[in-house]
């Protein structure tokens, strides 16, 4: 597995281990479990990834160095776990492929049509579910850089590392992701019946 | 930043992408100081849909953290310490 060949193999106590998993690891499975849950959308699939991921995390901790960034090292676990494990048998087969989606929102001629003019008063009327429906209905990669960016406040760099791709993409990608985001919402509004959001 | 007056404000932005897109740069925390001071101080206050994008990304910011976040359940926590702790007394 590339993602524990990159530091040297560390050497730890069992101590050091349960002192690790406990101190460094634990304290983010609130935003492991949201990201789990997230991708999979499924309360069990969501229990399973979650569980494989710190199972893995613990069998592979000498390949995290202490005290570096556990958070981001577990995220991109879970990342792969997921990819290679879940997607595959997601019960809704991707209809695209992924190379598809990114070259079509990627052409400058979807971004012009693309301009969701969604207003704040909009948004303050969103008190159930809307935005969290917005998320999750968004395509698995764009949805991905709006968790780790807005929800876990991941810096750039750190989620070119998460993800495997060059900080450009990442950049670019949050901004279709946003502009997709935006364009489910505007449709929310319209629903609830604000004429020009 | 101040409120500015609406009537000082051009109505149209000759870059809305571009704007859009250091607007994103500011928020995230990855535009440089000179970066934010141009466009923060410079740009925004006299441009209208700049201003209005701007409160808008803010606001979106803090509907996805507020409605987004779940906790995990405490049993599966407790499980996965469980687990854990058995498969070290496997190994
Ligand atoms: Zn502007
Ligand atoms: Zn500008």
């Amino acid at each position: 597995m590339e993602e524990f060949e990159e530091t040297p193999r560390q050497h730890y106590t069992e101590a050091q281990k349960n002192s690790i998993f406990n101190n460094e690891f634990m304290p983010h499975i609130n935003s492991m479990y949201n990201f789990a849950y997230r991708l999979t959308l499924d309360g069990d699939d969501a229990k399973d990834l979650l569980q494989d991921t710190y199972l893995k995390a613990y069998r592979f901790i000498e390949s995290f160095q202490q005290g570096t960034n556990a958070k981001a090292w577990l995220f991109r676990i879970l990342k792969n776990s997921f990819i290679n494990d879940y997607r595959k048998k997601s019960k809704e087969p991707s209809k695209v492929d992924y190379q598809d989606v990114e070259t079509y929102y990627n052409s400058e001629d979807v971004d012009r049509q693309i301009t969701p003019d969604l207003r704040v008063e909009a948004l303050k009327d969103m008190i159930g579910d809307e935005i969290s429906n917005a998320l999750n209905s968004l395509d698995v990669d764009f949805k991905t850089v709006i968790i780790l960016c807005d929800l876990e406040g991941f810096k750039y760099e750190e989620m070119a590392k998460i993800l495997d791709i060059p900080i450009g993409t990442v950049r670019s990608r949050l901004h279709r992701a946003r502009n997709l985001l935006k364009e489910k919402l505007s449709t929310y509004a319209k629903q609830m019946g604000y004429k020009n959001a | 930043m101040s409120t500015p007056d609406p009537k000082n404000m051009k109505q149209d932005c000759s870059n809305k992408r571009e704007c859009l897109e250091m607007l994103q740069l500011i928020l995230d925390g990855e535009a440089t100081a000179e970066q934010k001071e141009h466009f923060l101080k410079e740009h925004l206050e006299e441009c209208m849909p700049c201003y209005k994008n701007y409160h808008l990304e803010v606001a979106i910011r803090q509907l996805l953290k507020t409605k987004c976040c779940h906790e995990a359940p405490q049993q599966l926590v407790d499980d996965i310490k469980t687990k854990v702790i058995q498969n070290l007394s496997r190994s």
